[in-house]
Formats: C-alpha cells, sequence, structure tokens
C-alpha cells in the first residue's frame, strides 16, 4: 500500500471539474484507490463519493492505492493535485 | 392527427424556433406503476444496459459540443457521463435489485436519490447543486428503462417541460432550437437562461401533452407567444422569410462580437451585461460583452427560507467574479422590498412600497445582513476585478453609513486574517431624484454611479409603469428625465469619476447615440441586447449640441420621435 498527503491548492477545491479529472485519472489504475479528506474517505473511481467529500481549498486530502500499480497511482493522482488539476 | 393547430401561450423570448416536440421527463411514478418487473437477473441487466445508452448518447454529445468548441458545457456534460458510469451507483443498484427485490428503474431512482443524500448536506453551495445532477442521471437512466426515451432526440428539438431544470438549461446543445416551460414564470431562474442563452421560449401552457403527441413538428413563435403544431407548406413558408433574416441576424451578431463598440467619430463606450445567475455568463462571450454592469444578488435571497450564510454569497459571487476573467464585475448589494418580496423578511404590510422600506434602507437597518453581504463581496473580489454598488441612495448620509460599514466589514476580514480585495470600487446607482439632483455632491464621496433608469424614470414622473391606466406616461424620453441623466453625467466627470447606466434604456439602441453624445462610461444591459445597442453606436456620431436640443422639446413623445428620425 502506498499513500501520499497533500493539500488542496487549487481554487475550487474538488468542484465538479477537478473532480471528474481525478476520477478519470484514477480509473486508468488497477488498484483500489481511496481519497481521505475532511473526515470522510470516498472510492476515487466513485464521481458521486469524491464530490461527497465537499472538498475546498486549503484542507488536506490524502491519497491511498493498494494493487499493482499503487506505486504509479499515488504518483500520478499527487502530481494533479499538486498541478491544480490544469485548471 | 397531422391538422395544423396554433396554440397561444405566453412569449419568454423572442425568436423563431422550427423542430419537433420532445416532451420532457413525464410523470416518472405513474410510469414506474405499469412496469413489467422481471427476475433479478434479468433486472440488472436491464440496469446495465440503460445505463450504457444513457453514457453512450452522453459521450456522443459531448464529442458533438467540442466540436463545436463549447468547452464549458462539454465539460458539464462530462461530468453526467462519470455520474452514469458510477462504479459505487452500480454497486448500489445491483444491491437493491438482487438483495432487496426492487425493479430495475426503482433501484436506480432510489439509489440516486440516497447518493445524492450526503451532497446536499454539504456546505459549499455549488457542490449542493451537483446532487441535482445525481438525481438527472438516475432518471435519464430510469426513463430509458421505462421506455419514455426509446427513441432518440428528432432534431431540432423544442423541449418541453411543466419545469425545466436550469442546469438542463445550462447544458443543451445547439440542437435544442426551442424551449416551452409550461408553468414558468417570466422572472424564473429557467426564462431567465434561455433569455441569456437566446433561445427562443414559451412559457404558460401546462396541458400540452394531451394536446398534441411528442415527436410533432412544430414551429414556435417566441415573439408572438404562439406554437404552431403540424404547420402546412405556407405556415413554413410564411416563417421561413423571419427565420433566414434571425439567421442573418445571429451571423452579425457573432461577427460584432470582437468589434470594439465606438462611435464613428471614435468615441469608446462600454457595453457591459446585466445579470442575474452566474450561469448566465456561460454564453456571454458570443454577445461580445465586456464586463457585467449590473450584477442583482437578490436572486440569492428569494425563494429560500433563510438567508444565505457568507460562505455561500462568498461562493456565488466568485463564480461570477471568476467568470468575468478581468473584466469589472459590478457586485449590487441586495436590492429588496418594493416589489420583490423575501420568504425570510418580514417586511411590514406598506401602503407604498416602492417609497417604503427597500434597498439600502433595508441594509442600513439589519447592518447584521449587509455585513456578511460585504464581507462575502471583499472576500470573492480576490479572484479577479469586482465593485460594490448600493441601491437606492437618497441621501449623503445614507452612502456615508454604507461606507462605513465597509471599512467595519474591511477591519473584521483583517482581524479574522482572511484574504479580501483592498481598495475595491465603491459606486451608486442613481435612480432617486434626490441623488441626480445632488449628484455633484455624491460624486465626491464614491468611486462611480450607474443610472438606474428603470427607478429614476418611475420616480421622476410620479408613474408606477405597472398601472395600465397611466403606463403610456411612463417614459425615459421624458425630457425632465434626461435632464436629470445629462446633470449626472457631467457632474461626475467635472469630478473625474465615471458614469455607467443599468436600467432598461441602456439597452434601446434609440438612446444610444444620445448617451455617447453626452459622454456616458459604460452601458450595461441584458446579454441579448448587446449587439443592438452596438450596431447603434457604431452607426452614429456624436453631436453635443444636436443631443442637447432635446431637452428643449417638451414632452417625451416628441423626443423619441427626435432622437429616433436623427438615429434612422
Amino acid at each position: 500500500m502506498r499513500q501520499v498527503m497533500l493539500t488542496l491548492t487549487n481554487p475550487a477545491g474538488l468542484h465538479a471539474r477537478p473532480a471528474a479529472e481525478l476520477v478519470k485519472a484514477a480509473a486508468r489504475f488497477k488498484s483500489r484507490i481511496v481519497l481521505e479528506g475532511n473526515g470522510k474517505k470516498a472510492d476515487a473511481k466513485s464521481i458521486i463519493l469524491v464530490l461527497g467529500l465537499g472538498l475546498r481549498q486549503n484542507d488536506s486530502i490524502t491519497i491511498r492505492a493498494d494493487g499493482e500499480d499503487e506505486e504509479a497511482a499515488v504518483q500520478m493522482l499527487a502530481e494533479l493535485v499538486k498541478q491544480r488539476f490544469h485548471e | 392527427m397531422n391538422e395544423l393547430k396554433t396554440i397561444r401561450a405566453v412569449g419568454a423570448v423572442a425568436g423563431i424556433a422550427r423542430g419537433y416536440l420532445h416532451f420532457l421527463r413525464r410523470d416518472l411514478q405513474k410510469e414506474l406503476e405499469s412496469y413489467r418487473q422481471q427476475d433479478p437477473p434479468l433486472e440488472l441487466q436491464r440496469f446495465y444496459y440503460a445505463r450504457g445508452v444513457a453514457a453512450a448518447r452522453t459521450d456522443r454529445l459531448v464529442e458533438k459540443l467540442r466540436e463545436g468548441h463549447q468547452e464549458g458545457q462539454a465539460a458539464i456534460l462530462e461530468t453526467r457521463g462519470l455520474i452514469l458510469s458510477d462504479p459505487g451507483l452500480g454497486s448500489l443498484v445491483s444491491e437493491k435489485i438482487q438483495a432487496s427485490g426492487l425493479s430495475a428503474p426503482a433501484a436506480v431512482l432510489q439509489s440516486c436519490e440516497e447518493m445524492a443524500g450526503p451532497i446536499l448536506e454539504l456546505e459549499d453551495a455549488y457542490l449542493r447543486e451537483r446532487a441535482l445532477d445525481i438525481q438527472n442521471a438516475g432518471i435519464q437512466i430510469a426513463e430509458i428503462l421505462l421506455g419514455i426515451q426509446e427513441t432518440e432526440l428528432k432534431t431540432p428539438a423544442i423541449l418541453f417541460g411543466e419545469e425545466i431544470d436550469p442546469s438542463l438549461i445550462i447544458g443543451l446543445s445547439q440542437e435544442t432550437a426551442g424551449l416551452i416551460i409550461g408553468s414558468a414564470s417570466m422572472t424564473s431562474h429557467a426564462v431567465i437562461l434561455a433569455r441569456s442563452r437566446g433561445t427562443p421560449t414559451l412559457v404558460g401552457i401546462t396541458d400540452l401533452r394531451e394536446q398534441i403527441p411528442d415527436n410533432t413538428p412544430v414551429i414556435l413563435d417566441g415573439g408572438e407567444g404562439l406554437l404552431i403544431a403540424n404547420p402546412d407548406e405556407r405556415t413554413i413558408q410564411s416563417y421561413q422569410a423571419k427565420m433566414e433574416e434571425q439567421q442573418r441576424e445571429e451571423q452579425e451578431y457573432r461577427r460584432l462580437a470582437s468589434v470594439p463598440a465606438r462611435t464613428k467619430d471614435g468615441f469608446r463606450v462600454t457595453l457591459a451585461a446585466n445579470i442575474g445567475y452566474p450561469e448566465e455568463l456561460e454564453q456571454a462571450q458570443r454577445y461580445g460583452y465586456e464586463g457585467v454592469g449590473l450584477y442583482r444578488t437578490e436572486f440569492l435571497f428569494l425563494g429560500k427560507g433563510s438567508f444565505p450564510t457568507e460562505e455561500e454569497q462568498f461562493q456565488a459571487y466568485r463564480r461570477v467574479i471568476e467568470r468575468c476573467e478581468n473584466r469589472r464585475c459590478i457586485i449590487r448589494t441586495m436590492d429588496i422590498g418594493g416589489d420583490k418580496q423575501l420568504p425570510c423578511l418580514e417586511i411590514p404590510p406598506e401602503r407604498n412600497p416602492f417609497l417604503g422600506w427597500r434597498a439600502i434602507r433595508i441594509s442600513l437597518k439589519r447592518t447584521d445582513l449587509f455585513q456578511t453581504q460585504i464581507r462575502a463581496i471583499l472576500r470573492a473580489g480576490v479572484y479577479g476585478k469586482a465593485a460594490i454598488m448600493l441601491p437606492m441612495i437618497s441621501g449623503l448620509e445614507e452612502l456615508r453609513q454604507a461606507k462605513r460599514l465597509i471599512s467595519q466589514a474591511v477591519h473584521s476580514l483583517e482581524q479574522d486574517d482572511i484574504p479580501f480585495a483592498e481598495d475595491m470600487e465603491v459606486g451608486m446607482m442613481i435612480e432617486t431624484p434626490a441623488a441626480a439632483v445632488l449628484a455633484g455632491q455624491f460624486a465626491e464621496e464614491c468611486d462611480f454611479f450607474s443610472i438606474g433608469t428603470n427607478d429614476l424614470t418611475q420616480y421622476t414622473l410620479a408613474v408606477d409603469r405597472g398601472n395600465p391606466l397611466i403606463s403610456q406616461l411612463y417614459s425615459y424620453f421624458h425630457p425632465a428625465v434626461l435632464r436629470l441623466i445629462r446633470h449626472v453625467v457631467e457632474q461626475a466627470h467635472s469630478r473625474g469619476k465615471w458614469v455607467g447606466m443599468c436600467g432598461e434604456m441602456a439597452g434601446d439602441p434609440a438612446a444610444a447615440r444620445l448617451l455617447c453624445s453626452w459622454g456616458i462610461d459604460e452601458l450595461s444591459m441584458s446579454l441579448p441586447r448587446i449587439p443592438l445597442v452596438k450596431q447603434a453606436v457604431l452607426a452614429c456620431e456624436t453631436d453635443r449640441r444636436w443631443a442637447d436640443a432635446v431637452l428643449s422639446l417638451s414632452d417625451a413623445k416628441q423626443a423619441e420621435a427626435y432622437l429616433k428620425a436623427q438615429t434612422e
């Protein structure tokens, strides 16, 4: 299992568009990927659950992946967060 | 069966659309009752099939939108696609079908409802609205299961719904030529969005489903408020010319969008938009808007049981400001009272609501509400270029008091260590004769004016335009109103302040030359008016003497005739 903790810096937080980017990216990996933030957990491949986290700017977020491609998954999603979802 | 039929309605957005009628979302509950449920494995298969159909349709639409460079709408629909194929939704539906023995459509509807639940409880107002997207996705799948949407949309489509969800209007493709929103009012959210998109729209027909079948060819005439079912050759031909004219205009407007509004002799005026909802700006680029001259914040307050929190307001203002990019966005503080009542604010019965407790007068008494709003605006200002505008000022002390409250809000934000926009412009509306007459004194103490001609006209002429017995007396071309306008522009300019106008007069091409001749800096109007006014600006030459001569005319009719004769 691999995990990383980050802070959401993009102004919109996890609004529909950044959430969609994240979910699309997560779907490319085989690992089970969980996002944690705001005291809640969500399957990173489910847009509905990710939106339900209600994460906003400056909230911290933990990305946890478990599976054969966990390393790449965590790296790629963390990069997406750091690059503010290409907003 | 296929006979010509003309149905009267109320025109909400002018324009002509020809296409096939498509009924939205029937009563799902009724359809569910007659659904023939099979064994769980088969129901599950049906669910996967229907979900696949919905996702494929959505993907196709996204592609089409991308080809047409409608990135904003494509992104909205793409989210819908992700919701449809959401694995969490899939497993919940399958559990409901297999463990609880529900039918596929019932399971989908229930699952979407349940999954939207936690989102409805979020603090973030924008995210809360996404709950609707999830419910709508459920309805989309259920409709396919129930056979309501067996056929592909025949296009161009004219959509009918008793009510139409605003999010659906934002996501409409080019193939939707017109809308019929059965029970909407002219000022409903849906109608305002349709207007800002320029989609011909009718309201006020509720029994259409009983009158004509789905897929009937129709012509919708938004100007006349008519729906013509099964039009014959003659009718089609008579509308053909109008539609061609409309298309030519549309092309011309697109061309105009990138042309700066400059008179022949080089006077440059800013053409801005009046809006009530952030989403209206989705289509604003194609009209070539140069800013928001009036963002009416009261829509945030209407139809709610409680006042929106600072956070909710902040999110809404931020969305508008961000969408404006580097254009100026003027946010008017709440203009309630008069004809706009709030369920969450008790205004005692008044004999004369327009002369009563309204707008800034409420803000200065309920300073808690005002502070919340000002803090939200100042915070949102970080994301672009915003300005604050105060409505209904009639005395200098009101302006001073409001500015003191704004300073207090600044201090409180500093103390809380919350980022906000410093040095935001603070301006006021000129809509009472008192403010117009004393414009010179007001100009010393604020950054800009915006002339609200609707109220200024009604107060100056003492005419209630809603009263049919006297509404013919209401005209912003009345020389008394015109004198006040010129005075306001002069007084502001002599003190180095800029002046805009955001009443209906600003969107009237017949007034453009006059206002440019007097040197108005900005005209702000509903989005579809911008190209019309721009045409008038481009075609005219300013002439101060010609403009001043209108003031010696004796009444509004003469003045209007004078201006129109010289403009054409």
